[in-house]
């Protein structure tokens, strides 16, 4: 018979159980499987020792006291009356989206769902979240998978005392809201981002050893690619959202330079369409590569079209580009002028969303 | 995963409260407490194998069940729902730390050359730093399904936490602990 699969000789260290009666005889009668059975428990011991936390004990009556304190709102045994359809936000603008919002107001799945190969766990409904994720305010696709990536600089968004800190910082002005749609109050929080750029050296040995893991074949990379680079810059970034009670964040305003991208050896978009091209790639950071353009006035937008229409509108004389969830429950609109994109998103309707936009001083 | 991140921060260690999945309409919902007291250490555990650290574990565990307060997930299905999002949340966080971990290592072998007693201490958080920094180079699914695995979840249940055929979480696991090892013996030759 044929070797059982590795799966299998792993499976064999700590459940065997789980194995077949065929396989478990075939393993003990032939000397590659077991070589490959010592292999396996090895591995195992050592990812066993490396994850060793020695049991923490947790005071589950302080970690309860501490959720609801910080919930802040009382557990009701009966549901109260619906709020009103603006505040559910969709999944429309997942991650991918985000880099389509050109790194400035991001429509995202919070920190928890952010992840889309965890996704088929939730039920389609009860994903029927989007926050606004600060840490998307300006992004960068992770290729570390496919050769060296060094980063420069602090993607992670702080939060500053006002507009003004904010400016300093960036230097980009703070877009300042006119009228706050209905349902939206209070001072918004500013956040800043600094600018961010990664060197992104491309390797076919470990671009090869990805399409590996996720078991395909490396598709010839295009002549002169192997060591070669391409730089990925992003930012600075300010944004100012304002947050429901709830900790829902409800609107934001965000402005960002456009994202860019140069290489020293084969044009960037050789790079980008090869790497796009790879088995190993997840669709986020695909989303995230193709926001970038060795052409600082374009902004591809890569947009579910399932879950999000898109229109164009003007804004302060530039063509913008609008985004609405196919519910209606959340908007967004963006457009860029001299390579600086400015966004308005929200739990808000189109009018509402456009209405900010063109009131922005 | 998704981001290359970023500068540690602490209000990164607690994010705001976001809905990871529908609010609902009458706030959190009502058998919370029961999971949570029953989950609540489990899903500890799962952040801490990825964290290397309880107190960070902890503030995961607390943004993974205001997820789940707000959310409708069948409450028989809450168990391994949290077990995903608490390693899927720590991931993220890992990622997030993962230069700050670097800088540690560098602080941590100045302070070894001038402190030698407190060196072993310090052996063993640059240990457990090569080990986080490794697991966050993992691809997200091997990443998942070796944490699910090693935090006692059977066969079966990393197969419908991850969407796998129970077929294929040995061959997933199995490639996990073979890089994760290759990882390690990598850093530990570089340092």
């Amino acid at each position: 018979m044929r070797h059982p699969t590795e799966g299998v000789l792993r499976r064999l260290v700590d459940e065997p159980a789980g194995v077949s009666d065929p396989d478990r005889s075939h393993v003990a009668g032939c000397a590659t499987c077991l070589a490959g059975l010592e292999s396996a428990r090895a591995d195992a011991r050592a990812a066993a020792v490396a994850f060793d936390t020695g049991a923490p004990a947790v005071d589950v009556d302080a970690a309860w006291a501490r959720f609801t304190a910080a919930v802040a709102v009382p557990v009701r045994p009966a549901p109260a009356p619906a709020p009103a359809r603006r505040r559910t936000w969709v999944p429309a603008l997942r991650r991918p989206a985000v880099a389509a919002l050109g790194a400035v107001v991001v429509l995202s799945g919070a920190g928890v769902a952010a992840a889309n190969d965890w996704l088929p766990v939730f039920r389609t409904e009860q994903v029927e979240a989007v926050a606004l994720d600060s840490t998307d305010l300006v992004s960068l696709p992770d290729l570390s998978t496919f050769g060296e990536l060094e980063v420069t600089g602090e993607v992670e968004p702080s939060e500053v005392s006002d507009a003004a800190t904010a400016e300093e910082r960036t230097g980009l002005t703070v877009p300042e809201v006119a009228d706050l749609p209905v349902g939206v109050s209070g001072d918004p929080t500013h956040l800043v981002v600094e600018p961010v750029s990664a060197v992104f050296t491309f390797s076919a040995e470990e671009a090869a050893r990805a399409a590996a893991a996720s078991g395909e074949d490396l598709p010839v990379p295009p002549p002169g690619l192997d060591g070669s680079r391409v730089r990925l810059q992003a930012g600075p970034a300010v944004a100012a959202v304002w947050t429901q009670r709830s900790g829902l964040p409800v609107l934001a305003v965000g402005r960002a330079v456009a994202p860019t991208a140069d290489s020293d050896g084969v044009p960037f978009e050789t790079v980008r369409d090869y790497l796009l091209s790879l088995p190993g790639l997840s669709p986020e950071v695909a989303d995230q590569l193709r926001a970038f353009s060795a052409d600082e006035a374009t902004l591809p937008l890569p947009v579910p079209a399932d879950m999000v229409t898109t229109s164009t509108a003007e804004v302060d004389g530039e063509e913008a580009t609008v985004l609405e969830s196919r519910d209606g429950a959340m908007a967004g609109v963006v457009w860029v002028r001299d390579g600086v994109i400015t966004g308005v998103a929200g739990a808000v309707s189109t009018d509402e969303v456009l209405a900010v936009a063109r009131g922005l001083r | 995963m998704d981001l290359v991140q970023q500068r540690w921060t602490a209000p990164a260690v607690v994010p705001a409260p976001r809905a990871g999945v529908r609010e609902r309409a009458g706030g959190i919902r009502p058998d919370l407490e029961e999971v949570f007291r029953t989950d609540y250490p489990r899903v500890v555990g799962v952040a801490a194998r990825v964290l290397g650290s309880r107190d960070q574990a902890e503030d995961v565990a607390q943004e993974v069940f205001l997820a789940f307060g707000r959310s409708s997930v069948p409450v028989g299905e809450a168990a391994g729902w949290l077990t995903v999002a608490a390693a899927h949340t720590a991931l993220n966080l890992l990622r997030s730390g993962r230069r700050r971990s670097a800088r540690e290592d560098v602080v941590g072998r100045q302070q070894a050359a001038e402190a030698p007693d407190v060196a072993d201490t310090v052996v063993v958080r640059a240990e457990h730093g090569r080990v986080r920094a490794a697991l966050a180079r993992l691809p997200r699914r091997q990443a998942v399904a070796l944490v699910l695995r090693h935090s006692g979840l059977s066969y079966d249940e990393v197969a419908a936490a991850l969407d796998l055929s129970p077929g294929s979480v040995g061959t997933t696991v199995r490639r996990a602990e073979s890089r994760l090892r290759e990882e390690l013996d990598r850093d530990a030759s570089s340092h």
